[in-house]
């Protein structure tokens, strides 16, 4: 055992802590954790949400300044954009018609140029393009500077309207909740690496961090119908670019040391770290023609090397973290190619790339940015995961079927959103269900067949108090079927979760007083063979089962000691109150006969309650007892006893058992003693492969058996023996006298 | 002179049958002093306390166990220096009731329920130093000693039944203590002991060991000796522990 703990030291040691686990160790002792965040870190911890509060502010301050013209915009359905909706009264007419210019008294901008709409240079496909939005928006953003504003509509009609302070109310929707989540990434990001402030760790805020930022990147977009704000139209494009790229190198280094520290991590994640800092720096310098395409192909290829990495650790390793990981990882880029295929493919269409190239990379990113803040959480809890990833799924098909109603249909924002989120709502409604019984179908059965197992072992534990470790490591090994399961010396209160869902540690209960503790628990690795983590549910479910267990046993023994107890109150009282009733009627008896009778009847009451008081005889103690019984009654009458006794194995016999045979004996030497007139009586015992058989014969002048009217005596004995499943036959014995055979084949298995 | 003998015993119809077992035992003058229950038994032996007159002290004291006002192992326990035979007459007769009995210093036990010539005859044996021995009561006697000299319990072969209550008090914790060698079984009588919780009888035990009958015997009386002795000093290392000497 000490061999096996020491083989299994390596898991706990801090440097294989995973990468986000800092949570959860926390978890484990509320006071320790209390103080150590009462130090630096909560300090720090504040420190940095209140940095994140303040930039969230100061953009919001900074978008609110600027100046716009009161209307909201949409998409036509053929190229072009249309007045959606306006608050300045001079536009309100002007509802729905396309707009052609936009210009002060100088300078006139003619509007057929999506460039113009909010859009991001990053995800503009042709080259030539992104060189000419960066001027457009700046005469925008001049134009717009302007109080009064020229609008030509397509109709030709020319409106002058003045442009307005944004003001911090009417920033749209998206800008306030694009930039909460963002905060919420940065305040997550923060969280991990302060409560452990390891170079994993460190990894991750980074890549939290490069998210959060290309969150707000997205909001500022949103903030304004048209143009973006300075100075973000020339630093939009390089910070996007830094942020992927430091996400895809961390990523790749993370994947070389989580779940599993790879061979040669150090030199893959160097060679990683050059790729994308050379990529990154050649994107920067504007040394890549088409960058678009660079960019979209450097991701991917980011994409599968992580794929790659965390297949190469599930093979060395079957840990279900890098399972998770691949998967996640294989979806993104599975959405990342089918982004850039669509917008590789909607050249044609600009008012449909263009939706795309606003509302995919949305998408996109809120999708990476979820999955890095469940990350730390992925092993507390299968619900929330589960439900994260219906909302997920649900918020998926909202934002594309959004899209679509926009592209296709040209309907309003509103109304789009509208219809999308309550087709999302109901399709979410109606397989919710589904989804969840195909997901717990299997877990009934176990359900079922471990409650059965639970109630199995704590008879047995009952029994064999020391089986318990060998019993619960079976049930936990049915439950969980892990691929490891070991044993260590290492005491602790509740069942928890260590690895990264990899390893739950379950302690072994003592269920009996008779077993010492020895503070083991039970580990168990890798559940479903590497295919599953462990949640907090699972531990909270191995706590479950060991408190139940604990019941069971206390239960049956509570039981069992109430049923000795009662039956022992029966025989004290039967004992105490008839027999000494008894023994008064024996002493005043008028004749012999009727003193005999009596004091049958008094030994049957002593054998009666002599097998209420205990509940087990052991067959060679009882043998034993039999004899010297019939030893001393058969001499004070005067008869020898032959006695002989062999058996094979020495069984307890249960009450029925042993009170049936102890009468049986009794009743068959006292009709010897009373009616035979024997010299000798002859007994033989023998138990033979679970076999008994007892022959009771005597010398005396008994003769023909078959004729002999079956009283009170023998009736008893012919039932008790029945009673056991055995025969009875009275015989002739040779030269005279009688023989009574017994003969029980199954004598043993009827406990 | 009259053979002074106390017999305890709380069913008048049982006392009058126990005094003709005694009266047909002996062939003296008996005279015969009847108690019902604990507090009379005690006024007549009351003079016990300082060594009574050997000629004025009973020679043969029966004592039933479940008394009106307690446990004839009382009366037992307070007579353990009463030079006279003692003699549990029962109606229980298993060896969770006889055994702490016999440690309380009874020389033998009768079973109420067995005929007049039975108890005749095995009052003679019991007064003549022929203790019986039933096999449950040989394998208490085992565990008694091996107990005492290896410090671990070899298997108690019966668990407490009726008697829990009143067992504990009269066989205070023979394990506790280290045996001293007045304690100690010799092997003969092991191997006596060992047989007889076989349920062999004393005839086969000769046999066996081939020794005479009456060696035999001898050794079971040492054996009860041993017991009573055993007990007895348990009462006095328990008494000097709790301060009562």
């Amino acid at each position: 055992m000490k061999g096996r703990a020491t083989r299994l030291g390596p898991i706990f040691p801090s440097d294989l802590m995973p990468l986000d686990s800092g949570l959860g160790e926390d978890l484990r002792g509320r006071s320790r954790s209390l103080s150590r965040w009462m130090g630096w870190r909560l300090r720090l911890l504040v420190a940095a949400a209140l940095l994140g509060c303040l930039v969230w502010f100061l953009l919001a301050q900074g978008l609110a300044s600027q100046h716009h013209i009161a209307a909201s915009w949409r998409l036509g359905a053929h190229s072009g954009v249309v007045l959606a909706a306006a608050d300045d009264p001079s536009l309100k007419p002007h509802v729905g018609k396309v707009l052609a210019t936009l210009g002060t008294g100088s300078a006139v901008l003619r509007w057929n140029d999506l460039l113009l709409v909010q859009r991001s240079p990053r995800w503009l496909v042709d080259d030539h393009d992104r060189r000419r939005q960066a001027p457009l928006n700046d005469q925008l953003r001049l134009a717009q500077a302007d109080t009064a504003l020229k609008l030509g509509f397509s109709d030709g009609t020319v409106v002058e309207v003045q442009t307005v302070r944004h003001g911090l109310a009417s920033l749209p929707l998206a800008f306030w909740l694009m930039s909460a989540a963002a905060l919420a990434v940065f305040l997550v990001a923060m969280v991990v690496y302060l409560a452990r402030p390891t170079r994993r760790n460190l990894l991750y805020a980074a890549m939290a961090v490069c998210q959060a930022g290309n969150l707000v990147l997205m909001s500022i977009e949103s903030a304004l119908a048209i143009g973006q704000p300075a100075p973000f139209p020339g630093l939009d494009l390089s910070l996007r670019m830094s942020f992927d790229f430091i996400t895809a190198g961390c990523m790749i280094h993370a994947a070389c040391l989580h779940p599993r520290r790879l061979p040669n991590a150090e030199r893959t994640a160097s060679i990683g770290w050059a790729a994308v800092l050379s990529a990154l720096a050649l994107s920067l310098a504007g040394a890549l023609p088409q960058l678009w395409w660079w960019l979209q192909a450097g991701s991917a290829l980011g994409g599968l090397t992580i794929v790659a990495l965390h297949s190469w650790s599930y093979a060395i390793e079957p840990r279900p973290f890098a399972l998770v990981m691949r998967r996640f990882a294989a979806a993104m880029l599975v959405f990342w190619f089918l982004l850039t295929l669509a917008l590789a493919n909607t050249a044609d269409l600009p008012a449909l790339q263009h939706v795309l190239a606003t509302g995919g990379p949305m998408v996109w990113y809120l999708f990476i940015a979820a999955i890095l803040v469940m990350l730390p959480f992925l092993s507390k809890s299968e619900q929330v995961v589960r439900e994260f990833a219906f909302l997920a799924a649900i918020s998926t098909l909202a934002t594309a079927l959004d899209l679509l109603f926009v592209a296709m249909f040209s309907l309003g924002q509103f109304a789009s959103l509208g219809l999308s989120l309550f087709i999302a709502l109901a399709v979410y409604a109606g397989t919710r269900q589904w989804i969840l019984n195909r997901l717990m179908g299997k877990s009934l059965v176990t359900t079922e067949r471990m409650f059965e197992q639970v109630y199995r072992i704590a008879r047995e534990v009952e029994v064999y108090p020391e089986r318990t470790t060998a019993l619960l490591c079976q049930l936990l090994r049915d439950l969980f079927e892990p691929m490891e399961l070991n044993l260590i010396e290492m005491a602790s209160p509740t069942s928890r979760i260590t690895g990264d869902g990899s390893t739950l540690l379950v302690p072994v209960p003592v269920l009996s007083d008779e077993v010492i503790d020895r503070g083991e628990s039970i580990v168990i690795r890798f559940a479903q063979h590497g295919r599953r983590l462990f949640t907090s549910e699972d531990s909270r479910l191995a706590d479950r089962i060991v408190e139940q267990l604990r019941r069971a046993v206390v239960y049956d023994k509570a039981v069992e000691r109430g049923r000795g107890e009662e039956r022992q109150r029966l025989a004290q009282d039967l004992h105490d109150d008839i027999g000494a009733r008894l023994l008064t009627l024996m002493y005043k008896a008028q004749s012999p006969e009727m003193e005999d009778y009596l004091r049958h009847t008094l030994l049957d009451l002593k054998t009666l309650t002599r097998g209420l008081a205990a509940p087990h005889h052991c067959l060679s103690h009882a043998a034993a007892e039999w004899k010297a019984d019939l030893t001393q009654r058969l001499t004070a009458a005067q008869i020898e006893l032959s006695w002989s006794c062999e058996i094979d194995d020495d069984m307890q016999l249960s009450v029925i058992q042993w009170s049936a045979l102890t009468r049986v004996l009794r009743e068959l030497v006292s009709n010897a003693i009373a009616h035979s007139q024997a010299q000798r009586v002859d007994v033989d015992f023998r138990l033979d492969k679970g076999r008994l058989h007892l022959i009771v014969s005597d010398n005396g002048v008994g003769r023909d058996p078959k004729s002999w009217s079956h009283g009170l005596g023998l009736g008893g004995v012919r039932k008790r023996i029945k009673q056991l499943g055995g025969e009875v036959e009275w015989r002739d014995f040779y030269p005279h006298g009688i023989s009574c055979s017994v003969t029980v084949r199954h004598f043993s298995a009827m406990q | 002179m009259a053979l002074k003998v106390l017999i305890l015993e709380d069913n008048p119809v049982a006392r009058g049958f126990l005094s003709r077992v005694v009266r047909e035992s002996f062939s003296d003058t008996i005279a015969i002093t009847e108690a019902g229950d604990l507090e009379t038994a005690r006024r007549h032996v009351g003079a016990a306390t300082p060594p009574p007159d050997p000629a004025d002290a009973f020679r043969l004291i029966l004592v039933d166990l479940e008394l009106p006002d307690g446990n004839g192992m009382e009366l037992l326990t307070e007579l353990q220096r009463y030079p006279a035979t003692k003699i549990v007459t029962t109606l229980y007769s298993d060896d969770d009731h006889l055994f702490p009995a016999l440690q309380c210093g009874a020389d033998g036990y009768l079973l109420k329920e067995d005929r007049f010539e039975v108890l005749v005859e095995e009052l003679q044996k019991i007064v003549r130093g022929q203790p019986p021995l039933s096999p449950a009561i040989a394998r208490r006697l085992l565990t008694h000693f091996r107990a005492g000299s290896t410090g671990s319990d070899a298997g108690d072969p019966a668990p407490s039944a009726l008697s829990a209550g009143f067992n504990s008090r009269a066989s205070p914790a023979p394990r506790s203590v280290a045996a001293p060698d007045h304690e100690r079984l010799t092997p003969r009588e092991s191997e006596v002991l060992t047989f007889l919780s076989k349920g062999f009888t004393i005839k086969e035990i000769a046999n066996l060991m081939g020794i005479k009958w009456f060696t035999v015997n001898d050794h079971i009386k040492s054996i009860y000796k041993k017991l009573n002795v055993s007990s007895r000093a348990e009462a006095a290392v328990l008494a000097s522990k709790e301060g009562l000497v």
